[in-house]
């Protein structure tokens, strides 16, 4: 496991994100809410560039004919075909089963780090 | 940048949407007295009476001109006609494709004139690798046969375009006219969804409206079996035994049931179209093409797989991303199973043949 730095923290304010490149990987760096986290640049779907999709809201779980907005900002939806993924988590929307790989945040006197290659990497483990 | 892309074959791309930078393109095509009327109110135009979560392009294929996404022919050669090894990408129309569904039948046959005009002029001479689709406007079929009289000689014009939403089905004999003059120029006729149930069209499945987005596009592949049984029991393959169908980004694993449905029937009631010479099927597979996006993505790819056997795929089907809108295939992305040689034809040797390339 190694941890890369990719970025200050003023770098990165509240609601944006930046792509950072890592042994070849593309991955975003997202601060929902004050909180880092990493997610790959790659759709699981089709291999669209996810990070190019928006920040949203989705609905919620909801009684029928019932429409809850939620969530605001902390998922990000592929530009192509629109999936929806938990950015915390990198799990999609529709099945715990898919998911865009995402990677543990270090935060540290104002310093951000991305930890690759943990052992057994639990993809989708939020940052600590 | 582009992610690395694994080698490709080529690819002829039979539905890749250009779109207007503005609705000031059509204006200088556009014959007085709508020219006047447009330049003063705009174009309107009859859509699906549907909004989409996820709106209809895709989100990463903005120009950085600031032209609005697919308008800019430069920046489409760029984004993905040459990286993905495109060698022809047919254009279809993006906002007049559902023109049929406007009431005003001279209005619509005006539209579909200036667009005609518009993309032979603006859109073709940019690259030799685009060619693409006329429209003509179904409200009146003669004006529809004298628009295809005027544009199919020219050399990049590959088939007549029409909407899936209508207010009858395509085998009806009031077009028949139609087909006879895409015979007569060996131009496939398209038939592409986009505006089932909007405007003066029949509602868009057979019980009427679907509340949302995600059921309309769910249950397009409906239409287009009516269209197709249509077609074939009405005898418009007999009539015209040179006419081809395409059907374009309407599904494609309906096809092998409703064929054996269809067959099935005729075997007892033959007698109301006594006019068919073979089973339906046969015409299906003789006359009709269907294009891969959105192709169907069972949980377990082979089951893809047996559908393809279950009716003559390698031969009818015909690769297209529908680029730029929201559900595009990427060609590096999909059918990867399927044999090399089964690939090539889907992928561009059928195209070729079927629209002479
Ligand atoms: S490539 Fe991301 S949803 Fe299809």
């Amino acid at each position: 496991m190694a941890v890369y730095p990719v970025a200050r923290t003023e770098e990165i304010p509240e609601g944006t994100f930046k792509i950072v490149q890592i042994e070849g990987r593309s991955i975003g760096v997202y601060n929902v809410k004050g909180e880092y986290y990493a997610i790959n640049n790659y759709c699981p779907h089709q291999g669209a560039e996810l990070c190019k999709g928006p920040v949203c809201g989705t609905t919620l779980e909801s009684q029928v004919y019932e429409f809850i907005y939620g969530r605001d900002r902390e998922i990000l939806r592929c530009p192509w075909h629109g999936w929806e993924f938990d950015i915390k988590t990198g799990k999609s929307l529709f099945s715990d089963k898919v998911r865009a790989r995402s990677y543990p945040v270090i935060e540290e006197d104002g310093q951000i780090g991305i930890v690759i290659g943990q052992p057994k990497q639990r993809e989708g483990t939020e940052g600590c | 940048m582009l992610k690395d892309k694994q080698e490709t074959m080529p690819v002829i791309d039979c539905d890749v949407h250009n779109q207007f930078r503005g609705g000031g393109d059509l204006l200088p095509y556009l014959d007085e007295p709508w020219r006047s009327q447009a330049a003063r109110f705009g174009v309107p135009s009859a859509g699906a009476p549907y909004a989409s979560p996820v709106g209809n392009k895709r989100k990463d294929a903005d120009p950085p001109s600031g032209l609005p996404v697919g308008s800019d022919p430069a920046f489409m050669l760029e984004h993905y006609v040459n990286p993905f090894n495109v060698e022809y990408a047919l254009l279809c129309s993006d906002s007049i494709i559902g023109i049929s569904g406007f009431a005003d039948p001279d209005y619509a046959a005006a539209i579909c004139r200036a667009y005609n005009d518009y993309v032979i002029a603006e859109w073709f001479p940019v690259s030799s690798k685009f060619k693409g689709y006329m429209c003509v406007a179904m409200q009146d079929p003669a004006q529809a046969v004298r628009e295809i009289e005027r544009i199919a000689p020219h050399p990049d014009i590959v088939a007549v375009c029409v909407i899936g939403g209508s207010r009858m089905p395509y085998g009806d004999r009031y077009f028949h006219p139609i087909y006879e003059a895409c015979q007569r120029h060996q131009l496939p006729l398209l038939i592409h969804p986009g505006a089932e149930g909007g405007g003066i069209f029949n509602p868009p499945t057979a019980v009427g409206y679907v509340s949302n987005y995600l059921q309309w596009h769910t249950c397009l592949p409906q239409t287009y079996m009516a269209h197709l049984v249509s077609l074939v029991c009405e005898g418009v393959f007999e009539k015209y035994p040179e006419f081809k169908v395409v059907l374009c980004e309407g599904g494609v694993t309906w096809l092998p049931p409703l064929l054996w449905r269809l067959d099935k029937n005729f075997k007892a009631l033959r007698s109301s179209a006594p006019w068919l010479k073979r089973m339906p099927s046969e015409y299906v597979r003789d006359h009709c093409f269907m294009t891969t996006q959105p192709i169907e993505e069972p949980n377990n790819l082979k089951h893809l797989d047996m559908m393809f056997e279950m009716f003559d795929a390698e031969n009818m089907l015909l690769f297209s991303s529908d680029y730029p809108h929201w559900d595009f295939d990427d060609p590096t992305q999909i059918l990867r199973r399927l044999p090399e040689e089964k690939k090539r034809k889907i992928f561009s040797e059928n195209a070729r043949k079927l629209f002479r390339l």
